[in-house]
């Protein structure tokens, strides 16, 4: 029992570390789009700033909390390391101080992509030091995320015998039947383990590459090698977030509908098929770099499709199962889990439309792509994890759901659908993404989008408000039970 | 139509689609049946759904795949196209050649000085009509012929530093 307890102190501190950024990040998103509707005038440096912080933040803490659902539900199954889990955290926080301290004070504004050579070339607009503040803060947090899914990879592996048993290859194959098919968070967090360690190789490469670079120029790299390796990052690492969170609506939705919701021989090839296709699509990012092999982009555009149907054939279409004529009962852990699913597959659409290698010739970097991947990420993801605190918070405490966080649950959904259709407006409007300003045609949507982002701020607060508040109750719980426990000899 | 037009309304029907699923078993939920009987009433229907999508996205990777932009044009005979040299540099475009007559085919030969750009052609509108990356040491190329007279914006499209936003610069076309 110690170790549930002391394993979920760590989960928490995820989930909270996580919200907490988030609400901060949403600050500089609100003052990025006020700026770019004419609102207030901040100065272009300190608007690439924000934008660097935004992405930065956004990406690593929703990657956080995500990774705390995870670690919540496949320790259920499989025994992983709270050591690990602790230097993951303690690394993160390092890495974020670094990079805040690499962004505002030496106004190091590169985007969350650092494209080489971009770190080291405005280095007189930002100096060496800002730059190696904000590449090391990457890869020391890099590096505590490389470290937290090696140790899921050890720990799966150890109970299942393989990675390839993790995914229920042996079950696909017909060598075992489906009912001994692996639980759900452990497919999940196979694939996770695969693509993130991927994906953070890549990452530490070419973040390695930029840190020779910025100390000494005389070293380069090849640019489209650098950018391929970037977005092998990128993509896989914020898309990882989705699937890690994800396993929360697969944990909670069933419960609450008192319906199973198993895996079965088309959910592990649907998430086989997410495993390959999350690690060969990034090449949709490269669709404007005629240079690039044709045929890779043709794979871009064929399998980023391709990777629409696992979700929008198995995990949408089986949650909706799960709930159609269920009776569920609708709180804000069964409300928000639910809006997730919405969130995800509306986002699907927007992001399949961009990766045609005819429409991404005039949309391309244009405001429609943040316009999708907040739906994704915002409505999608972070919404998965929101849910999981509440859940975690009704079965851990008694606290109760006022009728503030069923006015915040409704205050969310409008606000991130007005957010990222304001977006999709834009770049409707070719607005280019990433412009510190813009010209009056454009100001319109930004304003609204601005308004929308003030509403989800609040309303996310009012989640992390909740959460909080469940801590401390909790405290207090394990605090009198040890105090009963205590009185007992006497 | 625009290209843009016409991405928006798909996605947007889609959307709306997506949305109305999702109330409609939202609405639902609050009946209670036997699970047995929808799951395999469900199954059964997500076999058609499922061929049904597949069919729908194979069709439109054909058809959307027919005409890239990477190809260069068939240029008829005494038709060469105009080859322009465009290299990007923080924080400007220098353009090799900048007017142009409508219905002359023109190649923009894309590349960077510093840092990765992007270069976006902008009509009157300001609705961009084609765009690829500005790398340096490779070149990308546009394949364009400007049906309409009038002054046309470049803009900068992918973030290149503190002076981004003001990466722009002009090309006239004539009759
Ligand atoms: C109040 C809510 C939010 C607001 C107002 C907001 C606003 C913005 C704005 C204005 C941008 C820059 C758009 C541009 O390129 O011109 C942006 C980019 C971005 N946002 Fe948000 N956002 C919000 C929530 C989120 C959330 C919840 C996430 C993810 C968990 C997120 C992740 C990102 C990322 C990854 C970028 C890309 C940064 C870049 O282009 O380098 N945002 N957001
Ligand atoms: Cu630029």
């Amino acid at each position: 029992m110690e170790t549930v307890k002391s394993r979920n102190n760590l989960v928490v501190s995820y989930l909270t570390v996580g919200g907490v950024i988030i609400i901060a990040m949403m600050v500089f998103g609100v003052l990025m789009l006020l700026t770019q509707g004419g609102v207030i005038d901040l100065a272009p440096a300190a608007f690439y700033q924000f934008l660097t912080i935004h992405g930065t933040g956004m990406v690593g803490a929703a990657a956080l909390a995500a990774a705390g659902v995870m670690a919540y539900f496949l320790s259920q199954y499989v025994q992983l390391s709270q050591k690990v889990m602790r230097v993951n955290l303690a690394l993160f926080l390092t890495g974020v101080v670094m990079v805040i301290i690499g962004v505002f004070s030496f106004k190091y504004a590169s985007a969350w992509t650092f494209l080489y050579p971009l770190p080291q070339l405005s280095a007189n607009a930002w100096g060496t030091i800002g730059a190696l503040l904000y590449l090391f803060g990457m890869l020391i947090l890099g590096a505590g995320f490389l470290l937290f899914y090696l140790d899921s990879g050890r720990a799966i592996m150890k109970k299942y015998g393989s990675l390839a048993k993790g995914l229920g290859w042996d079950v696909i194959a017909g060598k075992k039947s489906e009912d001994d098919a692996p639980p759900k968070a452990v497919i999940a967090s196979t694939m996770v383990t695969i693509v993130n360690v991927t994906a953070l190789t890549a990452g530490s490469a070419v973040l390695i590459m930029n840190v020779i670079n910025v100390i000494n120029p005389a070293f380069t790299v090849d640019p489209l090698l650098a950018k391929n390796l970037t977005y092998a990052f990128g993509h896989i690492f914020a898309n990882s977030i989705i699937y890690m969170a994800v396993i929360a609506v697969y944990e909670i939705l069933p419960r609450y509908a008192n319906r199973p919701w198993k895996a079965n021989r088309v959910f592990l090839i649907a998430w086989t098929m997410s495993t390959v296709f999350t690690l060969l699509i990034y090449t949709h990012h490269l669709l404007m770099d005629s240079v690039m092999p044709t045929w890779t982009l043709i794979l871009g555009q064929a399998l980023s499709y391709a990777n629409g149907l696992p979700v929008l054939v198995v995990t949408a279409y089986g949650a909706l199962m799960v709930v159609y004529k269920s009776g569920i009962k609708w709180d804000m852990a069964s409300s928000l889990l639910y809006l997730s699913m919405f969130g995800w597959v509306v986002g699907v659409v927007p992001a399949i439309v961009d990766a045609t290698i005819v429409v991404n010739h005039v949309m391309h970097n244009t405001k429609w792509v943040p316009g999708h991947f907040h739906m994704y990420m915002a409505l999608g993801a972070c919404t998965m994890f929101f849910g999981f605190m509440y859940y975690l918070a009704k079965e851990d405490s008694d606290i109760k759901e006022n009728a503030m966080n069923r006015i915040a649950f409704v205050a969310f959904a409008l606000a991130i659908v007005s957010l990222s259709g304001s977006f999709l407006v834009s770049g409707a409007l070719s607005t280019p993404r990433r412009w510190a300003t813009h010209i009056p045609e454009w100001m319109g949507p930004a304003v609204f989008g601005a308004v929308a982002g003030v509403f989800a701020m609040l309303a996310v607060t009012v989640f992390v408000i909740h959460f909080i508040r469940y801590i401390n109750k909790r405290r207090h719980n394990v605090h009198l039970e040890k105090t009963s426990h205590d009185e007992k000899p006497a | 139509m625009l290209v843009q037009t016409i991405a928006w309304i798909t996605s947007l029907f889609f959307m709306i689609l997506v949305v109305a699923v999702f109330a409609v078993v939202a609405w639902k939920s609050r009946e209670r049946k036997d699970y047995a009987p929808i799951k395999k009433k469900w199954y059964k229907a997500r076999t058609f759904y499922g061929a049904a999508l597949i069919a729908l996205m194979l069709v439109l990777t054909i058809y959307t795949l027919r005409e890239l932009p990477y190809n260069q044009p068939v240029y008829g005979a005494g038709n060469e196209p105009t080859v322009v040299d465009v290299q990007a540099v923080q924080f400007g475009w220098n353009i090799s050649e900048n007017e142009f007559k409508v219905g002359e085919p023109v190649e923009f030969h894309v590349t960077s000085k510093d840092v990765n750009h992007g270069f976006g052609i902008y009509d009157e509108e300001m609705n961009m009509i084609a765009q690829t990356q500005a790398m340096p040491d490779y070149t990308n190329k546009v394949f364009i012929t400007f049906d309409e007279p009038g002054t046309y914006e470049i803009l900068c499209l992918e973030y290149c530093g503190l002076a981004h936003h003001l990466m722009t610069a002009d090309i006239t076309v004539t009759e």
